[in-house]
């Protein structure tokens, strides 16, 4: 199968509906499909090999959504890259995923123009990458050094499958309308191919203050928010005292929730916000509906289809959480592992700890995947750490996530110095030739050692620290 | 008490080498949101005067009177650094 199929039957069920609202326009689900069908023809014409593997360098837009489901209509697979990425991490993304092609909407080097706003860059490839026989429609790249896996791959079916599955949690439906102000390049599977399969009317929002947010939430009669703790704490200190009568859904993602952003929240605009566990190989895991009033700091019960549970717990019940059930990612690219290699025992082991309380609520202890998120970016501390570890003054370091009361996680790292004399001078200047700015540590802190397993030496990784 | 005037030419610096691209021209006077300050943006710069004023620019302070230039930004960040 294929996943514009999906978005076939919703635009013949609902052509007239609106898909999306960038203002001032809107867009039908009868006109997104005409655009996809013309850029699906333009990409056809560029002759590019069925599984070739494009990566999707464009900011939030209905440009977004048309180029990936006209790329999917042409059996390509997507690999989301962020905007912000200086050269030498679009280059390292394009070798590491063998990349055809980049799309972006300013040529890169020598790009050919689809559209006047969309542009085709070719890359060389050695040789055409393997899919191993699956059908791809969708690699996250996750980055490493060169131990890591790098890549979360997943077919059409597997994202069909966890689009179902997540929305037996969000019940989200014809009649919602989602605003939306996370970036797409992180957030697209679980979230607008699952709005867009049931229906759902997407306004995209420029979210920089409360004000604007707010306003197109009263406007457009929003019934879902699916956000990151730092916007809902931006909401919540707004003084206008406009309300948000229509939400219904107010969904906080991407890190573990502040007290005091729950707490804020539910007190200006008298809704809950729920926590949500979404994982990148898995999608979304569980969600608090039930009691995210009392419980704020557990992610709820699992999702129906999925099963959870904890593996060897302690006399306190926590355990390392493991994940069963549809959805689960076919593969990590690269080095290529196939999902049977991934699972242990039929169960995906997800390396944060956690425990069940009496009533069934999953609580996260720690995290062993040490993503950290910004505000809803994604930042993999191998990735920061490999660039720290080129600097010459640099022996080694661990990029870690703090909890910052404001904005979830903040991004800080712990050096060692080659010598103490070594010089770090040039160190922030330095980041930003090599990292995008969101990725760049907000402080350096000189240490003597790292924390290391006393067994197979292995960096230590925390959950966010306080 | 620290001067609105100094607050503006730090937050240039920063805005210049690390928000915009080289070829926005920015003025104390350009249009923040016009240029392209998004909402990343606005949480490096809170990040940046917190780390340089140790002080956290409360988010609700930050209207869109606020974001219409970096000499606005730079009056509303003095405002809030001074309070006691």
């Amino acid at each position: 199968m294929n996943l514009i199929e999906l978005l076939e039957n919703s635009a013949r069920r609902w052509p007239h509906k609106t898909a999306f609202v960038e203002e001032p326009a809107g867009i039908s689900y009868a006109e997104l499909m005409e655009k996809i069908q013309g850029l699906a023809e333009k990409f056809s014409a560029l002759q590019f090999p069925p599984g070739s593997r494009i990566g999707l360098c464009f900011g939030n837009g209905v440009n977004y959504v048309a180029l990936t489901y006209a790329l999917w209509k042409n059996n390509f697979v997507v690999v989301p890259v962020p905007t912000e990425c200086p050269p030498e991490e679009m280059n390292e993304i394009a070798t590491a995923m063998e990349l055809s092609a980049f799309v972006s909407p300013k040529p890169i080097g020598t790009g050919e123009a689809l559209m006047p706003d969309i542009f085709v860059t070719r890359l060389k490839l050695e040789k055409p990458a393997d899919n191993h026989g699956l059908n791809i429609a969708f690699i996250r790249f996750t980055s490493g050094t060169t131990n890591a896996r790098k890549g979360v791959v997943l077919t059409h079916e597997t994202i069909r499958d966890r689009v179902l599955a997540a929305n037996k949690g969000f019940k989200i439906l014809e009649n919602d309308t989602v605003i939306w102000c996370l970036p797409m390049v992180h957030h697209f599977l679980i979230t607008i191919v699952l709005y867009l399969n049931v229906g759902a009317t997407v306004v995209l929002a420029r979210h920089v203050t409360a004000k604007p947010f707010i306003e197109a939430t009263i406007k457009h009669q929003g019934t879902v928010l699916y956000a990151a703790p730092f916007h809902f704490s931006l909401l919540a200190r707004d003084n206008s005292g406009a309300q948000l009568d229509s939400v219904r859904l107010a969904v906080s993602t991407t890190c573990s929730l502040p007290q005091d952003v729950a707490t804020q929240f539910h007190k200006r605009f008298g809704k809950p916000l729920l926590p949500a566990l979404g994982i990148i190989e898995l999608g979304l895991v569980a969600l608090n509906t039930e009691d995210s009033l009392n419980r704020w700091n557990s992610v709820g019960k699992p999702v129906p289809d999925l099963q959870v549970k904890i593996l060897s717990p302690d006399e306190n019940g926590v355990g390392e959480v493991a994940v069963q059930g549809p959805g689960i990612c076919d593969a990590y690219a690269a080095p290529f592992q196939p999902r049977e290699n991934i699972l242990r025992d039929g169960w995906f082991v997800t390396g944060d700890l956690g425990r069940f309380d009496a009533d069934g609520f999953l609580f996260l202890l720690s995290r062993k995947t040490a993503v950290i998120n910004l505000a809803g970016r994604k930042v993999f501390p191998e990735e920061i750490e490999a660039i720290l570890d080129k600097h010459p003054s640099i022996k080694e370091s661990r990029v870690f996530g703090r909890v910052h009361p404001h904005l979830g996680e903040v991004v800080e790292a712990e050096i060692v110095l080659n010598a103490p004399e070594a010089s770090i001078e040039n160190l922030s200047h330095y980041c930003r030739e090599h990292l995008a700015s969101y990725k760049i540590p907000t402080r350096f802190h000189t240490v003597a050692t790292l924390p290391r397993t006393a067994v197979t030496g292995k960096l230590i990784r925390t959950a966010a620290t306080t | 008490m620290i001067q609105a005037t100094d607050i503006e030419t730090e937050l240039l610096t920063f805005l210049r080498r690390d928000i915009f691209a080289p070829d926005v021209n920015l003025t104390p006077e350009t249009d923040l949101v016009g240029a392209g300050f998004d909402s990343m943006s606005l949480v490096k710069t809170l990040l940046h005067v917190e780390q340089k004023f140790g002080k956290w620019i409360p988010e609700g302070e930050i209207t869109g009177d606020a974001l219409a230039n970096t000499r606005a930004l730079a009056a509303t960040v003095a405002r809030i650094l001074n309070e006691q």
